[in-house]
């Protein structure tokens, strides 16, 4: 009896194991809504969707979209744009204030943004690249040309990323694989500058044309321009000038070779359809983000650009903004007033509802009046009429604003399918010059002078034309440099241009003051990283670690 | 003009029951009942009952029934029996004396729930606490766990959204856990892991067994880190078929309103120059009454029939709910039912019990929005709300919008369903060895539906959607299946040595999918979301683009666990526990983890020495060490995937872009706590004072959470990785004393408490480093930043930020920066910041006062939390001038009349917490019943809840939220706190 039910027992216990082992101990896990890598790389498309996801990541950091990348960074630190505190907006923990007067620490959450930001494009790049390695191109309908132009656009678009990231920190770690090493070391500068000119160099030339069926795209324009901002940097960059390169990098666009949307690019012919809602196919375009709205992907510009809702009914927009980046007074200022860009690029003096003369109403200081915006950061609704103001003293109403980008009213067939550009013609005009000149010991040649009065005559009346041209003796690199900040306001571009010219840390300009401390041109390495990453050292200047 | 609302007809029926009832009342001169143990409800046989100072006296029979003659309405009975408290009752007008006697062992003989089984409380070595019906937070409770707030030392429950019908409570055992794991504890209603609370209501619940501390709660291994809570429903019994039908109408009333500017008020900072006189708008509003709802009822029925034999019984329950909280379009209307069979057959060998529960359930979502209350404290008190034409006035300043308008123009319900089917079969094998298996499914489903008409503001025809209508629905469908199987075993060797054992496998998998659409350009608005097709947006690409998703996820648990108990001469007791799970959460090198305990209890009660001190009745000593884990953490974090990364165009087509989601990790694994307890269960004075405390320390290691990650070589942000330790200690206390008890007159008291202490001991180790985790961000204007920092070595709750310094002669802050000198805002960097506070209180106290005096009741319900600071955002941004021309607290030009400058972050607005509440107060009266053959029982009663606050806190309600992260900040927008009045009734028969 007592071994009857011992032998039951025996059977449940095993029959209780039997019933366990297999099926009821599978821990996989089963995806769904998200996609496995070895579900992936089935043809072509699913190919170029990967190589394209760095490009939908880098306007975050490049495009003013809103975010804290390079765009922020470099037009905070730099002399035509601020975003002033104005009454109870805009305080933000004082970062801006930092970045306006360069006492930024190692401790500022948006820098670690743009750092992590820009590396995740980095991340998004080299994952690609490790991906596209394995695949059987034969298979999935690729040719050698097209393999080896997409694994080209992916090496010339990441060294893009560290240009970028060399100019605003200067020495960083140089990582080509994901994952590994765990912990990368710093690289100096030097090293990484040698990185990117290798392998710009290399890829360059494998690019291929500027299409209108590569919109978008990094093709050999956009390879040639990064080519031409690296040379005409490399004597700030390693104490070695390298003009010649540069002139080089320029004529291979000038002169078409490398392509362009409408055959070799052309300068635009006014000031607005480089930047209208139908500059997909700008004569001058080089490199762009390819934007639409109708294609979902919208360029918005507004969180930095836009005021609150009175704005919207001066543009008939339906997009706001948070009231932040204004233009410095004296940015302003430098525009004569007879130069076509101060009204054609510019919000400026009283806004009235789109299409009327009814006034739009301000709604801070000057709630309930009309809103007229103010070449001045300061206190006018209390009083203050004179003084030169400061970042803290800013009112709803001040400082002029962005409006060289038009997204078009809201029943505009085109509204918001502006793309943005990165590169155009006019800045290779501008970088040719500029070799030319520093070439020339500082001297303008009538080439020079030709190249930057081809885009300022767009600038001028037929009849100011001849009193504002230049001319060898008016065109001094001081010049050039005024005359590349008018024309590319706005556009990213003038943290890198005032320190190749030695201006960042000795300028002053309007609320700031010079703080003659090299270790400023470029930023701290975030805190947070250095400790997360051992080998990471710290940039002269700024305190080890937190 | 008299409404005659629903609350009306309810108290007027009541008050007619209760004078129908009172006339069935007469006199006898005999009188008999029946003797039962409070305990189990079985009938008492042999006790003494003696009229008092007399000699008459009678003892009661085998089924418990005594009759005696007495002489007066004065004669006191008294009954005793060894081994019970006696007890005297006043005779008075009643002919049938039913009495309770209470074991003075009952304490020790109470049954536990401790997960795959019951036990004795003499045999638990664990920190276990059981709260049994009758001791529930009387009143309606909004969510079952109101029924135990207080009543647990250790366990919080704070209803940060006050009594908001479609709000469940912050929940949280002996602090916080976890960073981005689960923190809230593990719910196991009849032994369904992870039940869900929807399908309970307070009627239907039997207790609440809260498995405090590790030894208990490794049982649940891997879910286990933040407790385990076990609710037992009421189930079947045999005797004769009952009914009771139980019932409650309750009404809401506000019970602090901010203080804010009327328009009068207004006016005169007008006639004062502060305010520009272009802000009068010539109307005179409160948005803050006009957001009530002041005739606000819910009211409650439950009905439930039980009966059967010994060998097989039900109990089948139904309910109907329609609450209704103090904002306009607030409600929640719910019915359901539970259903509970059991059956015992083959020659007693083999046990069956099914349950099935279900709850419906209807919420309008719309009302009660915490930005609306907001909208009502800073709108301008001189703009009208309401134009002549009946549109609505949309007031133009910042961060403004009219609540009013978008309750008139918008629909957002929710409709929702859960099921819960479970089944268990126990056959005895032979004696002493049971094979058990259990099978579940709980099923929650619900649809949304979200409508903004063509007259809704964000809709105008100055907007992208030109003034057509927007529609949304959206549907989620989520389902557990659990099969557990266990063999249990009991053997008493010698009479000495007790042994129980478990072994057990279960298996659990979830999924969840979701699916939403929506579309716009509706240009009526006869449909509502009942047409999607019918919008425009589908063709017209000038409007925004319809939009839809779906999602679906799943997640697999398995695991094989054991349990041995042993006792020796019921004095000396041992437990051990092993659990081994998998979950397929976690990465492919740390699938499997495993869970031990180990406790043990010493009755000191029994020992001799213990003995003799005569104050001491009852003694027992625990001490428990226990490793749990918490895999409460989204799936797919171990493994990488390929996820969406917006459009980009491939020869002029629009295809998605694809990139990693997230940094893969193959080495995630189980967050680990291990926790050691020391308990001590007392009775003292003859068991007049009953409790018991309870010491631990907690060591959370390997916690769970995004850190950041070395960029590069990773290719996002953060890691979803084990990094980090989390200390927690504390002292919990609960103590039950019979204070008063004379003659009819019963006073009891009881006493809850607990310090918590915690520190985040360690956020990082070799690889991943975080110097601080940020919490709260506090919102627009002025982007100021996050309010509390967590830092490696730092107490959780800290709040951070500038310390002030004073203000200049104009008013201007001055912060002292590190230095400690006083400088201007913008002169302060990050290296500046401190700590300025906590949010975290440190000690929870709650007292019940229970008076009892012949039927009538009263308890009188104490509730505080002390030691912690409140960060007031109130203040911080409404009561500084520089919210014109939004309206402003009173308190801006009063008490920070001196401020002129915009709203900064610091310790200026750190304030004192503490506070005592009169959480509940009730009055009760058990009709006294002559002839049971139609009504056994009856009892009405009137509960207020929040009566009143006792603090020094400035702002409206001190009892925020203070589980988690983000603990101890009064937000810029709430909803109401109210105090509730309550009338019910429960009725047997």
């Amino acid at each position: 009896m007592k071994n009857k039910i011992k032998h039951k027992v025996k059977y449940l216990v095993l029959l209780i194991l039997v019933g366990v082992s297999n099926a009821c101990t599978d821990l996989d896990e089963t995806l769904y809504n998200q996609l496995n890598k070895n579900n992936f790389y089935n043809n072509k498309v699913e190919v170029m969707q990967a190589a394209l996801r760095p490009f939908t990541h880098m306007q975050a950091w490049m495009a003013p979209t809103g975010q804290n990348g390079y765009y922020y960074h470099g037009e905070m630190s730099a002399d035509q744009l601020a975003w002033p505190q104005k009454g109870r907006h805009g305080y933000d923990g004082g970062d801006h204030f930092r970045l306006h007067y360069h006492t930024w620490t190692a401790n500022e959450g948006r820098m670690r943004s743009a750092w992590s930001l820009i590396w995740t494009g980095v991340g998004f790049i080299n994952s690609a690249l490790m991906d596209l390695e394995g695949l059987d191109y034969g298979k999935l309908g690729i040719n050698d040309t097209e393999k080896n132009a997409i694994i080209a656009e992916l090496r010339v678009l990441r060294a893009f990323h560290y240009m970028k990231m060399m100019e605003l920190w200067g020495n960083i770690p140089i990582a080509t694989k994901v994952g590994e090493p765990l912990n990368p070391e710093t690289q100096p500068r030097a090293e990484v500058f040698n990185f990117v000119k290798t392998e710009l160099e290399t890829f360059v030339p494998q690019l291929l044309p500027y299409s209108q069926a590569l919109i978008g795209r990094v093709s050999a324009t956009a390879g040639y321009a990064m080519l031409a901002e690296l040379y005409i940097n490399a004597q700030y960059f390693t104490g070695t000038p390298m003009w010649d390169q540069a002139i080089q990098a320029c004529d291979k666009i000038i002169s078409g070779q490398a392509g362009g949307l409408n055959g070799a690019p052309k300068l635009a012919t006014n000031l607005t359809s480089t930047f209208s809602n139908t500059n997909k196919t700008a004569d001058e375009a080089l490199f762009q983000f390819a934007f639409s709205r109708k294609g979902g992907f919208t360029f918005g510009w507004g969180g930095f650009f836009m005021g609150y809702d009175n704005l919207k009914e001066a543009l008939n927009v339906d997009y706001g903004g948070w009231n932040a980046f204004v233009v410095i007074p004296s940015a302003f200022d430098a525009y004569k007033e007879n130069d076509l860009r101060k009204k054609e690029w510019f919000l400026f003096g009283p806004q009235y509802k789109y299409g009327t003369t009814t006034p739009v109403m301000g709604t801070e200081e000057w709630s309930g009046k009309p809103f007229v915006l103010v070449n001045s950061i300061r206190r006018e609704s209390e009083g203050d009429l004179t003084s030169t103001g400061d970042m803290s003293k800013g009112e709803e109403n001040s400082g002029a604003r962005f409006h060289k980008y038009k997204s078009g009213i809201i029943s505009d067939p085109n509204y918001q399918e502006n793309h943005y550009i990165l590169y155009r013609l006019t800045e290779i005009y501008f970088i040719k010059a500029e070799a030319l000149m520093r070439k020339n010991n500082g001297v303008a040649t009538q080439e020079a002078v030709d190249l930057i009065n081809a885009s300022k005559k767009r600038a001028f009346s037929a009849s100011d034309w001849e009193t504002e041209k230049y001319t060898p003796a008016t065109l001094t690199l001081d010049e050039l440099l005024a005359e590349k900040g008018r024309e590319f306001i706005f556009e990213g571009k003038r943290r890198a241009d005032i320190i190749r010219f030695g201006r960042f840390t000795k300028g002053t300009w309007w609320d700031h003051k010079p703080t003659n401390d090299p270790n400023k041109e470029i930023f701290a390495i975030p805190h947070t990283q250095l400790a997360a990453n051992p080998n990471l050292k710290q940039n002269p200047g700024y305190e080890p670690v937190n | 003009m008299i409404k005659k609302s629903p609350f009306r007809c309810f108290i007027l029926s009541f008050v007619a029951l209760l004078l129908a009832l009172s006339e069935v009342q007469a006199q006898s001169r005999t009188v008999g009942g029946k003797v039962t143990d409070e305990a189990d409800g079985s009938p008492v046989p042999g006790v003494t009952v003696t009229v008092k100072n007399t000699t008459q006296a009678t003892q009661t029979n085998e089924s418990g029934q005594f009759s005696i003659s007495v002489g007066s309405e004065n004669t006191v009975l008294v009954f005793s029996f060894l081994g019970y408290e006696s007890r005297e009752v006043r005779v008075g007008n009643q002919s049938a004396i039913n009495v309770t006697l209470t074991s003075k062992d009952a304490a020790l003989n109470e049954v536990v729930v401790v997960g795959y089984g019951t036990m004795k409380r003499r045999e638990v070595t664990s920190a276990v606490s059981t709260v049994k019906a009758k001791d529930f937070n009387p009143g309606g409770a909004r969510s079952p766990l109101d029924l135990i707030q207080g009543k647990v030392a250790g366990l919080i429950i704070t209803r940060t959204q006050g009594n908001n019908p479609n709000s469940s409570a912050a929940v949280q055992m002996r602090g916080v856990s976890s960073i981005n794991g689960t923190r809230t504890p593990l719910i196991v209603i009849d032994g369904i892991p992870g039940g869900n609370l929807d399908l309970l209501q307070q009627d239907d619940i039997e207790s609440f067994d809260v498995l405090k501390d590790g030894s208990a709660a490794a049982i649940y291994g891997t879910r286990a880190n933040a407790g385990v809570i076990l609710i037992t429903t009421k189930k079947g019994k045999e005797g004769e078929s009952r009914f009771d039908y139980s019932t409650y109408a309750q009404r809401e009333y506000v019970d602090r309103k901010p203080e804010y500017l009327t328009a009068s008020d207004f006016r005169s900072l007008i006639s004062q120059g502060l305010i520009n006189s272009s802000q009068d708008f010539g109307s005179s509003t409160d948005l803050y009454d006009e957001l009530i709802n002041k005739t606000n009822t819910s009211q409650y029925h439950n009905l439930s029939a039980t009966g059967g034999t010994a060998k097989s019984n039900y109990r089948a329950a139904v309910y109907f709910n329609d609450a209704n909280g103090i904002a306009k379009q607030n409600g929640r209307k719910q019915f359901g039912g539970r259903i509970n069979v059991n059956q015992r057959g083959f020659q007693d060998r083999l046990t069956f019990q099914a349950n099935l529960a279900a709850n419906f359930n209807k919420a309008n979502l719309l009302g009660g929005q915490t930005g609306d209350f907001e909208q009502a404290v800073q709108r301008n008190p001189t703009a009208p709300l309401v134009n002549a034409d009946g549109t609505f006035v949309e007031t133009q300043a910042y961060n403004n919008y009219n609540p009013l308008s978008r309750l008139a123009h918008r629909i957002s319900e929710r409709d929702q369903q859960t099921i819960s089917a479970d089944a268990k079969l126990d056959y005895k094998i032979i004696e002493g060895l049971n094979i058990n298996t259990f099978v579940s499914y709980v099923r929650d489903n619900y649809n949304d539906r979200y409508y903004r008409s063509t007259r809704d503001w964000d809709q105008r025809l100055n907007t992208s959607y030109r003034g057509m209508a927007y529609a949304s629905k959206s549907n989620r469908l989520d389902y557990t299946r659990t099969l557990e199987s266990t063999l249990n075993y009991t053997k008493t060797i010698n009479e000495k040595h007790s042994v129980t054992g478990l072994l057990g496998y279960s298996y659990q998998y979830y999924t969840v999918e979701n699916f939403n659409v929506n579309n716009n350009g509706f240009t009526t608005d006869g449909f509502l979301d009942w047409n999607l097709r019918a919008g425009g947006a589908i063709e017209n690409t000038a409007l925004p683009r319809p939009d839809m998703g779906s999602s679906k996820e799943d997640n697999t648990l398995v695991a094989f666990f054991g349990r041995v108990n042993y006792s020796f001469a019921n004095k000396y007791f041992a437990q051990a526990i092993l659990r081994r799970e998998g979950s397929s959460r976690f990465g492919a090198n740390h699938k499997w983890g495993n869970f031990p305990a180990f406790s043990v209890g010493w009755q000191l009660g029994e020992e001799e020495f213990i003995k003799n001190i005569a104050a001491i009745s009852n003694l027992k000593l625990r001490v428990g060490y226990g490793v749990t884990g918490n895999q409460g953490i989204p799936n797919y974090q171990s493994i990488v995937t390929l996820g969406t990364g917006g459009v980009y165009p491939q020869g002029g087509v629009y295809y998605q872009t694809y990139g990693p989601g997230r940094n893969p990790n193959p080495d995630l694994r189980w967050e680990q706590k291990q926790e050691i307890n020391v308990g001590l269960d007392f009775g003292l004075l003859d068991n007049r004072i009953t409790g018991s405390l309870d010491v631990y320390n907690r060591n959370t290691k390997d916690l769970l959470s995004s850190y950041n990650a070395q960029q590069p070589p990773f290719v996002t942000s953060s890691i979803f990785t084990n990094v980090g330790s989390i200390r927690n200690r504390g002292i919990e206390l609960q103590l039950s004393a019979q204070a008063l008890r004379k003659g009819e007159f019963v006073w009891n008291i009881d006493f809850t408490g607990n310090t918590q202490h915690n520190k985040l001991t360690k956020l990082s180790n070799e690889i991943f480093k975080a110097n601080f985790l940020e919490f709260y961000g506090l919102p627009s204007p002025g982007n100021l930043g996050n309010a509390i920092r967590l830092e490696e070595g730092g107490a959780v709750g800290n709040f951070y930020g500038k310390r002030f310094a004073g203000f200049t002669e104009d008013g201007k802050w001055l912060f002292y920066n590190a230095k400690g000198e006083q400088v201007r805002a913008n002169q302060i960097n990050n290296n500046d910041l401190t700590v300025i506070g906590n949010g975290v209180p440190k000690l929870h106290l709650a007292l019940n006062n229970t008076f009892i005096y012949k039927n009538f009741d009263l308890s009188i319900f104490l509730r505080g939390k002390f030691g912690f600071d409140i960060l007031n955002t109130k203040e911080l941004y409404f009561g500084n001038k520089k919210w014109l021309p939004n309206n402003l607290l009173k308190s801006a030009i009063t008490t920070h009349d001196q401020l002129n400058d915009d709203p900064q972050y610091s310790d200026y607005y750190v304030e004192k917490g503490d506070f005592v509440k009169l959480d509940n107060l009730t009055l009760g009266y058990n009709a006294p019943i002559k002839d049971k053959r139609y009504v056994r029982n009856l009892r009405v009663f009137v509960t207020g809840r929040n009566l009143f606050t006792f603090t020094g806190y400035s702002g409206i309600d001190p009892e925020l939220e203070d589980t988690g992260f983000s603990t101890g900040v009064d937000g810029r927008g709430f909803y109401p706190r109210t105090k509730s009045m309550t009338i019910g009734l429960n009725l047997g028969f």
